[in-house]
């Protein structure tokens, strides 16, 4: 006890070093806190404006149709599999589409397109494509609706009610297959890739068009609980997944978002390690000014006997309060701090990142984690700074540090 | 019979080469249990070296030094702390306490290394402290008490235990004469009632007036020896 006395009113010997030490620890534990909720958050915004945009949390596809979008393979029994997905506790909801290849002219110029046909009663469920529209109006399953992005607008010249038309080619028979519309709708994910390239049309419209009936290439899902998204282990990936069919979540289908999401991981890695660093060498700085300033107390503690396993412990100890009061701090601080910017957001404006949309403010996110592991983390680390000050302080030579104290 | 002390042929030399200090020069010297002795000698004779030999706290170049028959110029590590602890008092100049503890805790302290019990160290200051005259001055730290009451402290703290030795390295040089003779005073009378030994190093006229025994040295070598 009487070590743990010593060591707690040696800290408060130098207010103002100790002020100063602390703040240091407590704003390094504050922006790592902060740091990894702005991760979290960006991480949640990303995966959400892929998956809500236009993939859906996972889709079932044919059996290799995502490898070339050949239009053959398709998933014949759609209905059927919508009915087991609507029957499935985990989903929330599901939509087919028809993907097929084709070419789009207005009476000014023309441009290759990638159709979606899309179940408009259903794709409000699975993606933002409606809340997508700023001009005209959505799928409502007439016939011959159809909505362009705006940069192919712009490169078709066309505006609400103009004629465009449609050439591909059927699947089965392969014949040419050309369909008038009328432009419905513009749309703007966000994303040129999908802004430039991509129709939709009604899926009715799309299975007739393209010789297609009953049939679907894709249907993209969304969940109750988006973190399941990929669960393995879920009934759904273990029932689509045969010699037809293959379901997959997300993270399987855009690997480069999981290489992304593992470069995040990384970097926060390596920011929280170099702050950290930074924080060790000041602790360390601290801890051996706090020593030279006492250097005749070590000598005259060694000299009555404490043993220099004792001097590190003392040492050890103070770095441990110096820890304590600096988390409590930096938690105090961080919490709060997390907590607005949680409920206010960071205004980040409006970014394109890998084909990924960031638009408006993100939220920070709050972990559990952040208060328990972090907190620990810089204990221990503050702790591994005080070990070379404390081995310093234990090898002090008792005749030296009493000479130096006269 | 062993003597308490006995340092045999002990030289100590600081620097090297041109810069090269002998501060004590084949030094041997007993002393036996319950003496008061003082160490004279002008600055720079080598009286806190031997000192600090016979503590402990720096190791001859040469010789032996040996205390209770054991000889701690051989010991290192937790074997010397644990030897320094339970054997020897140290009395220093500047006092040396340690500020953030009150007076009760840096009596304490040793105890505490020692592993006694909480109860039995509380009994044990309040006893060192009416015997060194503080009773009621327990809770001060050091920077609310006189210089004099400080070393009193001091005496105290290396009373604690019941070392075998208490060696002061110039215990009254900071001090006023009135307050150097009041601790002379308390020191001289644990040495009579309780038999503890005391050895000074000092060139002060008051110990060297109560000192039994005077050890004179000069330039690293033992002058003479009076008995008084």
């Amino acid at each position: 006890m009487l070590i743990l006395r010593l060591a707690w009113r040696n800290l408060f010997r130098n207010i103002r070093r100790t002020v100063l030490t602390c703040l240091l620890i407590a704003s390094s534990l504050l922006t790592i806190i902060l740091m990894d909720g702005i991760m979290l958050g960006m991480i949640d915004v990303m995966i959400g404006s892929l998956t809500h945009t236009l993939e859906g949390e996972a889709q079932i596809n044919g059996k290799g149709f995502r490898d070339d979008y050949e239009p053959n393979i398709r998933l014949r029994n759609y209905q059927e599999i919508q009915q087991k997905l609507m029957h499935d506790p985990a989903v929330q909801g599901s939509s087919p589409r028809i993907i097929i290849g084709a070419m789009i002219a207005s009476t000014n110029n023309n441009s290759g397109a990638l159709v979606y046909g899309v179940d408009a009663s259903t794709e409000t469920s699975v993606s933002k494509l409606a809340d997508a529209v700023y001009a005209g109006e959505f799928l409502s399953g007439k016939e011959r609706e159809i909505m362009l992005g705006r940069p192919m607008a712009e490169l078709l010249e066309v505006e609400i009610g103009d004629r465009l038309v449609l050439t591909s080619s059927t699947v089965d028979s392969k014949e040419i297959v050309q369909e008038l519309f009328r432009l419905s709708g513009l749309f703007e994910f966000g994303p040129e890739s999908l802004d430039e390239n991509l129709i939709f049309i009604n899926l009715d419209k799309a299975q007739t068009l393209f010789e297609l009936p009953g049939s679907a290439h894709q249907i993209a899902i969304r969940f109750k609980q988006p973190e399941l998204a990929n669960d393995p282990s879920l009934d759904l990936y273990k029932s689509f997944n045969n010699d037809s069919t293959e379901a997959n979540g997300w993270l399987a289908l855009q690997p480069t978002m999981g290489a992304m999401l593992e470069m995040t991981g990384y970097s926060t890695f390596i920011v929280g390690s170099i702050l950290f660093l930074l924080a060790s060498l000041g602790i360390i700085n601290s801890m051996f000014m706090s020593i030279y300033e006492r250097i005749y107390e070590f000598g005259v503690l060694k000299a009555v006997g404490t043993r220099p396993a004792n001097i590190i412990k003392l040492i050890l100890t103070e770095a441990f309060y110096l820890a304590l009061i600096s988390c409590i701090f930096g938690m105090i601080f961080g919490y709060f701090i997390s907590v607005y910017f949680s409920t206010n957001g960071i205004p980040m404006g409006r970014m394109e990142m890998s084909g990924i949309v960031l638009d408006g403010n993100m939220n920070t996110i709050l972990m559990p984690y952040q208060f328990i592991s972090f907190p620990v983390y810089v204990t221990l680390l503050t702790l591994i700074a005080a070990i070379y000050p404390a081995l310093f302080a234990s090898r002090i030579v008792p005749t030296e540090a009493l000479q130096k104290a006269l | 019979m062993i003597p308490l002390i006995n340092t045999v042929t002990v030289s100590r030399i600081f620097g090297k080469d041109e810069a090269k200090v002998t501060a004590l020069d084949q030094v041997s010297l007993s002393i036996e249990a319950g003496e008061f002795t003082a160490i004279v000698g002008p600055s720079g004779s080598g009286k806190s070296t031997l000192l600090h030999l016979i503590g402990g706290l720096d190791k001859p170049d040469f010789g032996t030094v040996e205390l209770n028959g054991e000889n701690i110029a051989d010991m290192s590590g937790n074997k010397l702390s644990d030897f320094r602890r339970d054997n020897i008092g140290f009395i220093f100049q500047a006092y040396n306490l340690i500020p953030v503890l009150s007076a009760a805790e840096n009596i304490e302290y040793i105890m505490l290394l020692q592993g006694i019990t909480a109860a039995k160290r509380r009994i044990r200051v309040k006893e060192m402290l009416d015997i060194v005259g503080l009773t009621g001055l327990e809770n001060r730290r050091p920077a609310q008490l006189s210089g004099g009451q400080q070393q009193r402290v001091a005496v105290a703290r290396a009373m604690a235990t019941n070392p075998s030795i208490i060696l002061a390295d110039e215990p009254t040089a900071n001090l006023d004469s009135k307050t150097g003779i009041s601790l002379l005073d308390v020191m001289k009378e644990l040495n009579q009632t309780k038999g503890m030994t005391f050895v000074f190093s000092t060139h002060d006229e008051k110990i060297i007036q109560r000192a039994r025994r005077l050890v004179y040295l000069r330039d690293g070598l033992i002058e003479r020896e009076e008995t008084q």
